[in-house]
């Protein structure tokens, strides 16, 4: 019988197993193979270059760039998206009725396309648009919000942000909607209203959904690219070039395959480390509070 | 031994599920493509934009008309990432078509380096299409290095600046500057009156993005060195005195504030900025969005400007071209019906003509001016007459392997940081050419 189910698990494994195989192992080993070469993909020729494509990623102003850029990012983008997605949920629970459509209302962002948000973003932050218009001739304002190594980073951290805050919202609101209102109930009868609920009850155990949330946002940016690529490709300077603009740029425009496969290489080790440690760094916080 | 069997079995499934997703190979490919009729069928890839893929069909569908044997099947290359990424994977997978147009000097050197291209000028027919094409001096710019043609330019984009006419003549101008110093002039005067405005507005200007040096480092430069080359084979053989005096002219401006790099929706169509460069493409859409700007009433065309004391007659500019090329990949075969095809579109002047009305594109020929058909066809758009004239003064992208490295260091090295006030001309051509000599090694 045991022997059956264990059977019966892994033929509804496969699909996901033959995916896996096909779309990320074999591609996998196949960057790493690349990535010891100096292979464009196109020539006959190509010659085994050893570790020099690592060595001279490391060395790269670039690359250097985006290690530093993604975790600027980082530091923008997870706790704007996590209180934005947190705030949504907190609403949407406290609504009497229609949960639902205001959900999924929140949700569509998630749905739009990144180059076309991009475009109306542009839009509404260029010269002459109706917003730096007024803040010129109101009160002599003339920000330079694209050109500027500060704002950029912090733009497209709020875009991506407003995009993924209804999906995370959903996943808060589930376990908002897992919390016992009895919990509640005995605060109030022990006189704990407005923060301290919040603090004392909601938070804590809200967090296994906001340990999953913080885990997807964190790696979610390093996967960050069509929001750089259309609004700022990179710039200015090298202020928002992030490893998926780097690898693009190395792979499909200067056709360094090879080189570009070091970089990615470089990158998913650099995103396991990290989100390692922040997973780390969460249970161990849930731990000292006992929240886990 | 029932486990190993049942292993066998399951990973000849498995193969076989796999082998399913595969495209078929080349040689298949290529065999059923070459029907029992003799009929050889050809792929064609065209530029990803609605004109140029209409006139290529039409091409082929008049061609099969007259040469039965050889059917051209034309399809809009992959863009996605890039059309050069799109070739690249398809090179990879043995599934590049027999032609494509849409290469630019640059990326075909890159196809070269890697043996992906024919040598046209090694084929048969070759000589009979320039001749016939009336392009015997506009090809001569295109041998590569080692002294083959690869590519054959399909039309060549002299690139010119655009003046809003209207707002300098409330500036008290009857017609643009032509150098450096008249230009710095009227920027001030400009911002004096209209402190909103400012003479070019250009967020390209702090992008380092390779392509972006075309369109304002090039054609400056070109202006400025009369057309002198800037890489020569592997060597960096660029003018100084001009590579320095325009990034002067570039600092200059950014000094007295006359450059806008903020991002701008059409500052050029709606006046926050009256100087832009522009390429023919840009009339098709003037013409449904802005129709109020019309040549010689709100704007007038120019070639580059050129620094203090310099002729302004017969200025050089950067020529946007692309052409077409035959991958090494196909059969000889196919090479051979694509070179028929190629010979038949371009012996007739009719196809050239067809081209422009269709694309705006000027047709990389010698005889734009003079050819009656072209004349007609100019008098009729004068919009296009200064391209068509200055197709002679136009020079085309330098063809090294290491152009998109090179010209990303021009951004990063010189034009970025002289634009953002970070570092002086003299500084900037330095480290530019120290960096480029780097990569040239």
């Amino acid at each position: 019988m045991k022997r059956r189910q264990e059977k019966l698990g892994w033929l509804f494994a496969s699909p996901y197993l033959l995916y896996s195989l096909i779309f990320f192992v074999i591609p996998l080993f196949g960057a790493l193979f690349l990535s010891f070469t100096n292979w464009n993909l196109i020539s006959p020729q190509y010659e085994n270059v050893g570790f020099l494509n690592f060595v001279k990623a490391v060395k790269s102003q670039e690359v250097r760039a985006a290690f530093f850029v993604t975790y600027k990012f980082m530091a923008m983008f997870v706790p704007i998206v996590l209180i934005g997605s947190l705030a949504i949920s907190l609403i949407i629970n406290s609504l009497p009725r229609f949960k639902s459509l205001f959900s999924v209302g929140y949700f569509l962002p998630y749905l739009a396309s990144g180059v076309a948000t991009s475009i109306v973003v542009r839009g509404i932050l260029s010269y002459n648009s109706a917003l730096n218009v007024w803040l010129r001739n109101t009160w002599d304002l003339n920000i330079n919000w694209l050109g500027s190594s500060t704002l950029a980073p912090l733009i497209i951290s709020v875009m991506i942000a407003w995009k993924f805050m209804g999906y995370y919202s959903l996943i808060l609101t589930s376990g908002l909607e897992s919390i016992p209102t009895e919990v509640y109930e005995a605060a109030a009868i022990d006189g704990a209203t407005g923060w301290v609920r919040f603090f004392k009850i909601t938070l804590p155990l809200l967090y296994p959904a906001m340990f999953t949330v913080t885990i997807l946002a964190v790696g979610l940016v390093f996967g960050i690219f069509t929001e750089p690529y259309v609004l700022t490709g990179g710039g200015p300077g090298l202020s928002t070039n992030t490893w998926q603009m780097e690898i693009y740029n190395q792979a499909f425009s200067k056709l360094n395959a090879g080189y570009g496969s070091a970089i990615a290489i470089i990158d998913s080790v650099v995103t396991f480390i990290t989100i390692l440690v922040v997973r780390k760094l969460l249970e161990v916080w849930g731990e000292k509070y006992g929240w886990d | 031994m029932k486990k190993i069997a049942k292993s066998i079995l399951v990973f000849v499934l498995v193969a076989s599920l796999l082998s399913g997703c595969g495209t078929s190979t080349k040689s298949e490919n290529e065999a059923s493509q070459t029907s029992k009729e003799g009929v050889v069928t050809i792929d064609f890839w065209a530029a990803p934009n609605p004109p140029q893929q209409t006139f290529w069909k039409q091409m082929a569908e008049e061609f099969s008309k007259v040469n039965p044997n050889i059917k051209v099947n034309v399809s809009p290359m992959p863009e996605t990432p890039s059309s050069e990424a799109g070739i690249q994977a398809a090179l990879a997978g043995g599934n590049a078509p027999t032609i494509s147009e849409n290469i630019s000097r640059g990326f075909a050197a890159q196809l070269v380096d890697s043996k992906a291209l024919v040598p046209l000028d090694s084929m048969d027919g070759w000589n009979d299409i320039i001749k016939s094409r009336n392009m015997e001096d506009t090809i001569q710019a295109w041998k590569f290095a080692d002294g083959h043609q690869y590519v054959l330019p399909i039309y060549s984009n002299a690139m010119l600046f655009a003046w809003r006419i209207d707002i300098l003549k409330q500036l008290g101008y009857d017609e643009p500057p032509k150098t450096y110093s008249q230009i710095i002039e009227l920027g001030k005067k400009l911002r004096e009156k209209y402190p909103d405005k400012y003479l070019w507005a250009n967020p390209d200007l702090i992008d380092s993005t390779w392509w972006k040096r075309w369109f304002d480092f090039f054609m400056l430069y070109d202006a400025a060195s009369n057309g002198n080359k800037f890489i020569e084979g592997n060597t960096l053989v660029a003018d100084d005195k001009a590579g320095v005096a325009t990034l002067k002219f570039l600092e200059d401006m950014a000094k007295n504030k006359l450059l806008l790099t903020q991002v701008a929706t059409d500052p050029f169509e709606t006046g926050v900025s009256v100087w832009t460069t522009i390429g023919p493409w840009t009339f098709g859409t003037w013409k449904d969005k802005y129709p109020e700007l019309k040549l010689n009433e709100t704007y007038v065309l120019t070639p580059p400007p050129v620094p203090d004391g310099m002729s302004t007659n017969n200025v050089k500019t950067f020529a946007d071209t692309k052409g077409l090329v035959i991958y090494a990949q196909s059969s000889l075969e196919k090479q051979e019906a694509a070179m028929e095809f190629i010979k038949w579109v371009y012996s007739n002047p009719e196809n050239d003509m067809k081209w422009f009305e269709i694309t705006n594109l000027p047709p990389a020929r010698d005889d734009v001016n003079t050819n009656e058909q072209f004349k007609a066809y100019l008098k009729d758009h004068p919009e296009l007459q200064l391209y068509a004239e200055s197709i002679p003064n136009a020079i085309p992208p330098f063809d090294n392997v290491k152009f998109n490295d090179i010209q990303t260091l021009i951004g990063q090295k010189a034009v970025n940081p002289v634009v953002a006030g970070q570092i002086d001309a003299q500084k900037a051509w330095d480290d530019m050419k120290q960096a480029v000599q780097g990569v040239l090694k």
